[in-house]
């Protein structure tokens, strides 16, 4: 059997060709003078994603259009040469980062909301609308784009497909995938395909549905039809103080466990409480080992009763003290916390890595207990905030990378604290991506036949592998130095704007 | 339906499988209930593990039958005539529930568990997966997925694809493959599991799948509006949904229907308020207020409403049904009035899906080309119209699944790389893939 299946190995794929001065003139002609750039200074910009990983594209277009789009990726499909696709440039796995060189495909330019239909709550729209505009345009019908990354004011629903993007808020609703309905995608060879449509009940294999997720390796999404939801009627937000981690995550686990599924519930630890607490003033108490954020949403009815369990649930499990924020202002202020947390961590230290993997819920105790642990014995200070109501950790290691030595100990806890998660049967990531970063834990969760049945699909879309290489997939031939370039890199250092 | 004797290609691969998986169950007297679109299999094979499915696979492939996986056989009459049927591969032995996670509100079963035992089990728990097909009490979670099945909790739960959060898969060479895993978040890998789901057996055999469930509701009553007519009860089911009413379904039954299930002789709405004590109180005040508004009348109908439902919509004789955009709904019914409606059928709606579905005692000569019309009608509105249950007669003339689009050629694409040697339910597919 195992003789059937394809190899992962790039080595025998064809050769991916280089942008020549020829190519650049072409994609030239084929985008307009000016919605391309090739010069290194104008290329550098290029190089980065929120994780500081690197690769120097050759070429990086701005099309504006699907056929541009579809023109320029024909361009590159003729010359043999890989495309990357990027949003907004805020991926945490070095998704857009283009790892071989090649042609960029900046879709920033594209952000059209084309269509808000209210009566069928859908919208089509282009894949550089950034999140929270997308929600900013709709509420006044009362509907908003459920998938909330805390990137959101900057991030692309272009972006968000490529990573099936998740969010505090996708407890309840889901994450980017329960939100699509249909794509119209630029593949390899710059044909353009609508895969799904404007709604579910389009017959044939779910396209769309494999689409979201694939990381900009099976094509580039042009145009995106998305579900809306309804704003609901009664917001409730608490703040449940906790004096000990293990109160806070059993906590987490009681309320899943009764039944209640909150529209969000993260955690934050006393690390994070101390970066962001002294400048946001959100009333997280500094002495505080944990607090838990907690939103119930619905009819007024509903929430009423949800809130109370909850408060419950929180007290029998030692909650210090437990505060509810129904007025607006009052829960803007305790999401402000949460939503700047990871970019707050830079008051403490110089370097911090952020880590993203998932535990069944109620393994959320014993995981957090080793996840400090692990930090405590190669020396390295761990900040908490995450999603813990669908076991969704974010573990930030804090460091300084001028200190020798450092970044090795904090790869290593870092691979580490993934083996945990998988250990406790969960995945190495829960929302941002496998990336670059990932590629060589994939291999943890998914064996050679795992592999072997998602390079088939790619193969039906890509099968000359040109959409995104050395991405999401463990490493082979041409790929290997990439992989140690980005993790040396990854770990150093982050930029400013950073948010899980 | 006669029971064919076993094929050259069959009789190899009955020898090959049983000298590779020495103590696997095969028949070949009940074959005949096995039977697709009229068509019976020679062979029975029941795998009862996944390497004795993955011996199936892969000795199917070497001897090229044509296979097709069977549950319990509720939906067999989805999908196309099959190009060539040799072995049915029966899941009924593969009924293990393999974890049940109540704390996380997910569990793993195998291929063959009935969708009612799963209920039980969850129920035990207070929990239960928001699926409820039309006929599908006694059909199995992998046909449930293979056929993309789904009911009236389609109105608050959506599809299959959102409760499905891992899925093992055996393909035609015999390799078993999983995507996802037991974590209700997770984006590693592509999601290969939305690929099985309505692809009818096409891509591979489920052989074990994981599902995030949700907890029982509190209360739950269920309540029967009675309208002037399609448009009203129309208006009414997505005036409700746009107030926000705690509802687990509405579906909209053409007065046959409800005359069938709900005691009455009017267009109704059947509506499951649900949820907390609190929130089913005002909705369902909410409701009786949205009803007074239209000149509806609200009152509760015998508990037996559902399961008639069920029984009413099981794929049978002529079943079709239209999928759009919710907005559509009553126009689309109306479109089709001359066809499928006058009395004839049994229609019913989930409106705010988008949703239509017929009943039709099996049709005449004249069948094809009224189903053509009928989808050439709900096209032009954008909408899509698959056939769900047909005579064979008429299977054979028409696509059940419509005219395929541009990205059929992926899908081709895909089948090839699945089961390059078309043994897997073939023809079956849209576009006869």
């Amino acid at each position: 059997m195992a003789d059937q299946l394809r190899p992962l190995d790039p080595g025998d794929k064809p050769p991916r060709g280089t942008v020549t001065r020829a190519c650049v003139r072409d994609l030239e002609r084929a985008v307009g003078r000016e919605r391309v750039i090739s010069t290194p200074e104008e290329l550098i910009a290029f190089e980065y994603d929120a994780t500081i990983e690197r690769g120097t594209p050759q070429a990086v277009v701005f099309p504006e259009s699907t056929e541009q789009v579809a023109a320029a990726v024909r361009v590159a499909h003729r010359y043999g040469v890989p495309v990357t696709p990027r949003g907004a440039g805020t991926g945490l796995s070095g998704g857009a980062i283009a790892a071989v060189g090649g042609v960029v495909v900046v879709l920033t330019r594209m952000k059209r909301i084309i269509e808000v239909d209210v009566a069928n709550r859908l919208a089509v729209v282009e894949p550089g609308v950034v999140n929270l505009d997308l929600s900013r345009a709709v509420a006044g019908d009362g509907l908003y784009y459920a998938p909330d990354p805390s990137s959101q004011r900057a991030c692309t629903i272009g972006g968000n497909v490529a990573e099936n993007a998740g969010g505090p808020h996708c407890l309840a609703l889901g994450s980017t995938t329960n939100h699509v309905l249909g794509v119209e995608v630029v593949l390899a060879d710059g044909e353009v395909v609508w895969l799904g449509g404007r709604f579910r009940d389009v017959p044939g294999y779910d396209l769309a549905g494999a689409f979201v997720g694939s990381e900009g390796t099976l094509g580039i999404a042009t145009k995106i039809v998305v579900r809306l939801t309804r704003l609901p009627e009664s917001t409730r937000t608490l703040l449940a103080i906790f004096d000990t981690v293990d109160d806070a995550s059993n906590a987490v686990s009681a309320i899943i466990a009764a039944g209640i599924v909150p529209a969000a519930l993260e955690m934050m630890d006393r690390n994070i409480i101390a970066a962001v607490e002294p400048v946001l003033h959100c009333g997280y108490p500094l002495d505080a080992e944990a607090v838990l954020l907690i939103e119930v949403d619905g009819l007024e009815e509903a929430t009423v009763e949800q809130a109370g369990a909850v408060h419950e649930i929180c007290a029998v499990n030692r909650a210090r003290e437990v505060r509810v924020a129904a007025a607006q202002a009052e829960r803007d202020l305790l999401w402000a916390g949460r939503k700047a947390s990871i970019s707050a961590l830079g008051r403490l230290y110089p370097n911090y890595y952020v880590l993203d993997g998932v535990v069944p819920r109620t393994k959320l105790p014993a995981v957090l207990r080793q996840v400090y642990a692990i930090a405590a014995r190669v020396g390295l200070a761990v900040a908490n905030v995450f999603h813990a109501g669908d076991g969704n950790l974010h573990p930030n290691l804090l460091f300084d990378a001028r200190i020798p030595g450092t970044t090795a100990r904090v790869l290593e806890a870092g691979a580490e604290i993934m083996r945990l998660c998988v250990d406790a049967g969960g995945s190495i990531t829960g929302e941002h991506g496998v990336g670059l970063e990932k590629r060589d834990f994939i291999g943890w969760i998914f064996d050679e036949h795992d592999l072997g049945a998602m390079t088939r699909l790619k193969a039906a879309f890509d099968a000359g592998e040109r959409y995104n290489p050395c991405k999401a997939f463990p490493t082979g031939k041409g790929c290997g130095e990439v992989t140690q370039v980005h993790m040396q890199r990854m770990a150093a250092a982050l930029g400013d704007d950073v948010y899980v | 339906m006669s029971s064919a004797a076993p094929s050259a290609p069959a009789a190899e691969f009955l020898a090959l499988v049983s000298h590779a998986a020495p103590g696997i169950q095969i028949r070949s007297k009940d074959a005949a209930t096995f039977a697709v679109d009229g068509l019976a299999p020679g062979i029975v094979v029941s795998p009862a593990s996944l390497p004795e499915l993955q011996t199936v696979l892969s000795e199917a492939q070497r001897s090229r039958v044509a296979a097709i996986p069977v549950g319990a056989g509720t939906h067999l009459s989805i999908g196309n005539v099959p190009a060539r049927y040799d072995v049915a591969i029966s899941l009924e032995a593969m009924t293990r529930v393999v974890a049940i996670e109540p704390a996380d509100l997910t569990v793993t079963v195998e291929p063959g568990v009935r969708l009612v035992d799963l209920q039980e089990r969850l129920g035990e728990h207070g929990q239960f997966l928001p699926l409820n097909p039309p006929g599908g009490e006694g059909a199995t979670i992998g046909g449930v997925l293979a056929a993309n099945a789904f009911g009236p909790s389609r109105y608050a739960f959506g599809t299959a694809r959102d409760w499905l959060i891992g899925l093992r898969a055996v393909h035609a060479d015999g390799t078993s493959a999983k995507s996802g895993g037991r974590v209700v978040k997770n984006v590693a890998g592509y999601d290969m599991h939305k690929l099985h789901i309505g692809a009818l057996g096409t891509l591979g055999v489920i052989a074990e799948a994981t599902f995030k469930v949700l907890p029982l509701p509190s209360t739950r009553r269920t309540v029967a509006v009675t309208c002037g007519g399609a448009r009203e009860a129309c208006e009414l089911a997505l005036a409700a949904r746009d107030v926000g009413l705690s509802l687990h379904a509405a579906e909209l039954l053409s007065p046959a229907t409800a005359a069938a299930v709900a005691g009455r002789s009017e267009w109704t709405l059947l509506a499951e308020v649900a949820g907390g004590a609190a929130a089913v109180e005002r909705s369902l005040r909410e409701l009786r207020v949205l009803a007074a508004d239209a000149g509806a009348r609200l009152d509760e109908p015998d508990q037996v409403a559902w399961p008639a439902w069920s029984a009413a919509f099981q794929p049978r004789g002529l079943a079709l049904r239209a999928g759009g955009l919710p907005s559509q709904v009553a126009s689309i019914m109306e479109l089709l009035d001359v066809e499928l409606g006058g009395g004839r059928a049994l229609i019913s709606a989930t409106a705010a899906a988008g949703i239509i579905r017929w009943v039709l005692p099996d049709g005449g000569p004249g069948t094809a080309a009224l189903i053509e019309a009928a989808r050439a009608s709900v096209a032009r509105v954008g909408a899509t119209l698959v056939v769900d249950a047909a005579p064979v007669a008429i299977k054979h003339q028409i696509d059940v699944f419509g005219p395929p689009r541009a990205d059929i050629a992926i899908m081709r694409r895909l089948k090839e790389q699945f089961d390059p040697q078309g043994i897997l339910s073939p023809g079956r597919f849209m576009g006869r893939i």
